[in-house]
């Protein structure tokens, strides 16, 4: 019997724990899970990692950048298979996303900025003019601006809308370009959280919001298209029974979101008075009335 | 007093199976628990019980000997009442060991469905006097979790007094507002902290302003001044089991199992050991520091040792854990608003009432002298205002008659032992007054005021009237006209206005309250301490200002409540053809002053008896909105009616 340990920022990521737990026992693996979470504290994260450390854990399942880094920097060797990791490269737990070159590997947990212009596309045919609302100094989200911004050159006319503080939220109203056709909302904590009031400033203008963060989309967002965390936390059971058989993670690649899921609201649609397509409406994962 | 292990309940929240394993096996003696229907956690879906894993979840609990609680403690609307019988028929098979509820619809429903499982009722029906809890004992509740804002010393008076079961919350996170009370996310987002999706506007950041200089205080410990901190009374444990409470309740249903294994496991060690031998207690070093290291914000004991003041808010901000909004700016009278253009259709018989509340005989004169056909007096007087004496009501009486104006006492939303003493000397003296009749706010003083006296009872929009069956269970106790709450939209107001059983009463004009708070926010902010206000409140007046830039007025009544407002009072003046079926329209007039009051009760009365003369043919007056914006203290909004559903 293996012992994994499960490290964990936040709740939220639970989809990816069970997706990662079912992975390992539909492969007939037999493991003990020791499984803590820092429940959003971050300066919790090195110490719940010594404890997993002190257990002689087999291999740890990291989940979220900063729950990696935390076991990353154990010393000894114990693997980490991690997700859903926006920018592994950039945030140094590998060398690239092809060949890890250390003791870590796992799942992206990045939508490419390319599907999700091509997702925009279908859901409002006629936008030429998105707002991107992001903070300044949330890494993620400038990551995401960045590749968005070249995924869409030749598709929108873009206009970012940059944050510098949670508050300046309460101030959207003013901040929105009166001709937008759609507000887009990449990868980010501060704007997602805050999302209520994102919405509340949208809807007095009836302008549509894409979102990237799954639970947006029943607070209001007309549509997003996300990692399916569960798929994820199985992806990243394969490549740790590999590590567990033997194989060397620094040789594994980082694997990427393959096939996102829609999700759509379609009390939304109707406040916005915008019909949902049909073929879009069959693909989605789900609909919120 | 003699102690067993059953003497005290241990009672954990759970969000999901893995945190009902660990709850269980760290030691609950109980756990609580929402389904997907109807309860406080509404956010978030993920953490909440469907069906069949319900009834798995009680037939685990009850294996282990643990018992389990279902929250149903959401106000309804109409048209969720067919869903919630259908789930009350469901939890009535299943068996939990008692329902937390808090629509008092539930326990009209309850009778009508013959229902089983024991009611215990919610912190979110804001219970805190002993008429509250008889009237409640009637209605076979067994158990109530009362206000937080009660101490130790209170609670043990109303155990004593009813013999009813007290559940008190003692750790985790808690409502800088009096529970069940606050509209503050229902009115501006739409989302109602009454049906469990509050976006938490206490939790924001505010500057304090001086309303009159516009001075912004200088003595600014932080900007998170509604802030509470997470209540502990791990330290005060062996008090809070003298006091007599029966079961201890920690908050989270949102938490991980990590955090309720922990919890639980500190407070199941303590609470053995000081009922082995409670004379040779002390605090177990490790596990308080394990409690203390593992917090989310900082600590406090909240109210149960009295008010904490300062002391109890988190002002810096540092340790909250997660923001659910930032503010927004209210709706203006501009927004679009969410309710049916006039169809030119009338009731039959349609004679609309005037009603205004005022704060002084300058402001009654006003009122009737403009058309006013009931005006409201009493109840908590604002800062500057003072209380109205006996001589004051006995004057209002008089002048009111002259105009042939109805006079009504309203009393105050909040009623604990020392209101509720003052009540009862007052209303066995009242006949005298001539009074027209009582507005209530809470079914404690509607209990007192039906035995006490025999005026005509309504209810005020703190009874959280938001379905028609509510209606019923007010009407069966009593009372004879009921305000609707002022969370409800258009939509949801047609649905009740269909099928009430009780005339029903809106409020169409005024500032509305956002929160009421026994914490003192003027002195805890300027003197850091709740015993040294030196009667800021009686010289200066204060508003929180948020970061949309809006002002909040705060007003502070005769009990040290602090009343916080919506920037922008409610005006519907241009919707009143829409809103006839109604026909009792209300005014907030006490926070006007006697010449505003003057322009806002004329235009109104003149706007009605136009409707009511024209009929399918009024159309209304602009010019007369324009005279009301003139004289508004405050610039002016739509509310709640933003939106066509109230979440």
């Amino acid at each position: 019997m293996y012992q994994i340990g499960i490290l964990q920022l936040t709740q939220n990521l639970d989809d990816a724990v069970q997706g990662f737990k079912y992975g390992i026992s539909k492969n007939g693996i037999s493991a003990k899970f020791h499984y803590l979470n820092a429940d959003g504290n971050h300066s919790e994260l090195p110490k719940l990692a010594a404890q997993l450390s002190d257990l002689k854990v087999d291999l740890i399942f990291a989940c979220s950048t900063p729950a990696a880094k935390a076991a990353l920097e154990l010393e000894g060797n114990i693997p980490v298979v991690f997700t859903p990791v926006f920018d592994p490269v950039g945030a140094k737990l590998v060398e690239t996303m092809e060949k890890p070159g250390g003791k870590a590997t796992g799942m992206s947990g990045m939508v490419t900025s390319e599907s999700k212009v091509a997702f925009i596309q279908r859901v409002l045919p006629n936008a030429k003019k998105i707002g991107v609302l992001y903070h300044k100094y949330d890494t993620n989200a400038l990551l995401e601006l960045g590749y968005f911004k070249t995924a869409a050159q030749s598709s929108f006319e873009i206009i970012e809308l940059g944050i510098s503080d949670p508050s300046d939220l309460s101030k959207l109203g003013d901040m929105l370009p009166i001709d937008l056709d759609a507000l887009f909302i990449p990868i980010g904590r501060i704007v997602e959280e805050n999302f209520a009031t994102v919405v509340y400033y949208t809807d007095a203008v009836n302008l549509p919001v894409i979102a990237s963060h799954a639970p947006n989309v029943p607070s209001g967002a007309l549509a997003a298209l996300t990692a399916s965390h569960h798929k994820l936390g199985e992806a990243c059971a394969d490549k740790a029974i590999k590590i567990l058989t033997g194989a060397n993670p620094s040789t594994i690649p980082v694997g990427i979101v393959e096939q996102p899921e829609i999700l759509l609201n379609n009390f939304a649609a109707q406040n916005l008075d915008i019909e949902l397509p049909a073929d879009l409406i069959a693909e989605a994962k789900e609909i919120f009335e | 007093m003699l102690l067993k292990p059953s003497s005290v309940e241990l009672l954990a929240p759970v969000g999901n199976w893995d945190v009902l394993e660990a709850a269980i096996s760290a030691g609950a003696d109980a756990v609580y628990l929402g389904g997907k229907r109807f309860n406080m956690r509404m956010h978030r879906t993920d953490v909440n019980f469907d069906d069949k894993m319900l009834a798995d979840a009680i037939n685990y609990a009850h294996k282990s000997n643990v018992k389990l609680y279902v929250t149903v403690n959401n106000l309804i609307s109409d048209r969720e009442l067919d869903n919630m019988r259908s789930y009350l028929k469901l939890l009535d098979e299943i068996k939990p060991d008692a329902l937390i509820i808090q629509d008092l619809a539930i326990l009209e429903l309850a009778r009508e469905l013959n229902f089983s499982v024991p009611l215990h009722s919610s912190v979110m029906l804001n219970t805190h006097n002993e008429y509250a809890v008889r009237k409640l004992q009637e209605y076979g509740i067994t158990r109530v979790v009362t206000s937080r804002e009660m101490t130790l010393t209170q609670l043990s008076l109303l155990k004593e007094r009813t013999g009813i079961e007290i559940e008190y919350f003692m750790h985790g996170d808690m409502c800088v507002a009096q529970s069940g009370q606050c509209s503050h996310s229902g009115v501006l987002f739409g989302q109602s902290s009454n049906r469990g999706r509050c976006l938490k506007p206490c939790r924001w950041p505010y500057q304090l302003v001086d309303t009159e200089t516009g001075a912004i205080s200088d003595n600014d410990p932080g900007p998170y001044k509604l802030a509470l901190k997470d209540m502990c009374l791990y330290r005060n444990l062996p008090e809070l089991i003298q006091a007599g409470v029966c079961s201890f309740k920690i908050e989270g249903r949102m938490r991980t199992a990590d955090f309720v294994k922990r919890i639980v496991g500190s407070y199941r060690r303590a609470i053995d050991k000081y009922i082995a031998d409670p004379t040779g207690y002390s605090i177990d070093k490790d596990d308080w520091q394990d409690v203390y290291e593992n917090r989310s914000r900082d600590f406090t004991t909240c109210y149960a040792l009295g008010n904490p003041g300062a002391a109890g808010i988190g002002y810096s901000g540092e340790r909250e854990p997660r923001f659910f909004s930032q503010a927004v700016e209210e709706a203006g009278l501009n927004g679009t608003a969410a309710i049916q253009a006039f169809s030119g259709e009338l009731p039959e018989d349609f004679e609309p009432t005037l009603t205004v509340r005022v704060a002084d005989l300058a402001g009654l004169t006003t009122a009737c002298q403009n058309g006013a056909d009931i005006v409201y007096v009493g109840g908590e007087a604002f800062k500057p205002y003072k209380p109205w004496t006996t001589a004051d009501l006995t004057e209002a009486v008089a002048q009111a008659k002259q105009h042939n104006t109805k006079v009504i006492i309203v009393t105050p939303r909040i009623t604990m032992e020392r209101e509720i003493g003052e009540y009862e000397h007052f209303l066995s003296n009242i006949r005298g007054l001539n009074l027209d009749g009582i507005m209530v706010s809470n079914i404690g003083m509607l209990n007192l005021t039906r035995q006490t006296c025999s005026l005509p009872i309504q209810a005020d929009f703190s009874a959280n009237v938001f379905n028609h069956v509510t209606t019923k269970w007010l009407k069966n106790n009593g009372v004879v006209k009921a305000t609707i709450s002022p969370e409800a939209t258009y939509g949801q107001i047609a649905d009740l206005a269909a099928n009430s059983v009780l005339p029903l009463e809106l409020i169409v004009h005024g500032p509305l309250e956002a929160m009421i708070s026994d914490h003192c926010i003027p002195s805890a902010v300027l003197k850091h301490d709740p015993l040294a206000c030196d009667d800021l409140c009686a010289e200066k007046r204060y508003a929180l200002l948020d970061t949309a830039g809006q002002h909040h007025p705060i007003m502070i009544d005769q009990y040290c409540r602090s009343h916080i407002l919506f920037a922008k009072d409610l005006c519907l003046f241009q919707y009143l053809g829409s809103l006839a079926a109604i026909s009792n329209f209300r005014i907030e007039g006490q926070h006007y002053t006697a010449e505003q009051l003057a322009v806002i009760v004329n235009a109104y009365r003149q706007e009605l008896d136009k409707l009511k003369s024209m009929r399918s043919a009024y159309k209304y007056d602009p010019r007369k909105l324009d005279e009301i914006v003139a004289v508004s203290p405050r610039e002016l909004g739509i509310g709640v009616f933003r939106y066509r559903v109230s979440r």
